[in-house]
């Protein structure tokens, strides 16, 4: 009952919200609420149309729910700073704003989408150790994103002080952090998908 | 943590969907509960038991014990 109530005030908010953008001519906004919304919502649209309800919201998705909400609520506020600092210093020049927001809507649904999903299908088919490789990954992943942006200030600003042509941050903010994040990057996906994958095999019929 | 919720569950000619149905929880909860990789609360423990006719120590064996 309390998850239907949700839905319906979730529905009615998001229609209220997509008169009011398309009002503004938003139509971006619009569509990357519109396809965020069949995105996070096809299990329920699908058990609606299906079987004519909505599925059983029991404690294990609610703690599913729960983590992927906190994962998805960290990164919005991470990525709205990254934003806010990128549009501060003008890196979209004339880019419409309704695109940028709209972009980013889009990337925190995508990732609200795999947090579920890990926590979901992905962590409770891993072992032990390809967690620990998972968490290795992304912690690395996360050092060398950091990297790139520390490497690029620093090469800055030693060609400043020093008044000559930095090499040694410029081949790490440009080559080696970028190779090690593709490969953290590459690495967690395999072991995500192999998770996820483990996930679908297992699956029994009733 | 070991389940016997499957051969409980054969016992008495209970589907997944249908001990799900009893319990109020999602199939893939009943699944990932048999392969002993989701740890149920208390609360659902309890439903669980009561619907396999049998006691919380039986359904659900931890590996210390």
């Amino acid at each position: 009952m309390r998850a239907r109530l949700i839905l319906i005030a979730y529905a009615v908010i998001s229609v209220l919200g997509l008169m009011m953008m398309l009002a503004r001519e938003n139509v971006y906004v619009v569509g990357a609420l519109v396809l965020g919304f069949l995105l996070l919502g096809h299990r329920e649209l699908w058990s609606l149309v299906r079987y004519r309800r909505l599925p059983v919201i029991d404690e294990r998705v609610r703690h599913n729910l729960t983590g992927a909400m906190r994962l998805t609520g960290g990164f919005f506020f991470l990525a709205s700073i990254v934003l806010i600092l990128l549009l501060r210093f003008d890196v979209f020049e004339n880019t419409p704003t309704g695109l940028i927001i709209s972009g980013l809507l889009v990337i925190v649904g995508v990732v609200y989408l795999i947090s579920y999903h890990y926590y979901d299908r992905v962590c409770p088919n891993l072992g032990e150790t390809a967690m620990r490789w998972l968490k290795i990954c992304l912690i690395t992943a996360g050092l060398a994103l950091s990297t790139v942006a520390l490497a690029i200030v620093l090469h800055n600003m030693v060609s400043a002080w020093f008044g000559f042509e930095d090499a040694f941050f410029f081949i790490l903010g440009l080559l080696v952090a970028p190779a090690v994040l593709a490969a953290s990057l590459l690495g967690s996906l395999a072991v995500f998908i192999k998770g996820l994958w483990a996930s679908f095999r297992g699956v029994e019929p009733a | 943590m070991k389940t016997r919720m499957k051969e409980y569950r054969a016992r008495l000619s209970l589907t997944q969907e249908k001990l799900a149905e009893i319990v109020g929880v999602r199939r893939e909860t009943i699944i990932f509960l048999e392969k002993g990789k989701y740890n149920p609360s208390l609360k659902l423990a309890h439903s669980i038991a009561r619907a396999l006719e049998a006691g919380i120590e039986d359904i659900f064996v931890f590996d210390d014990d």
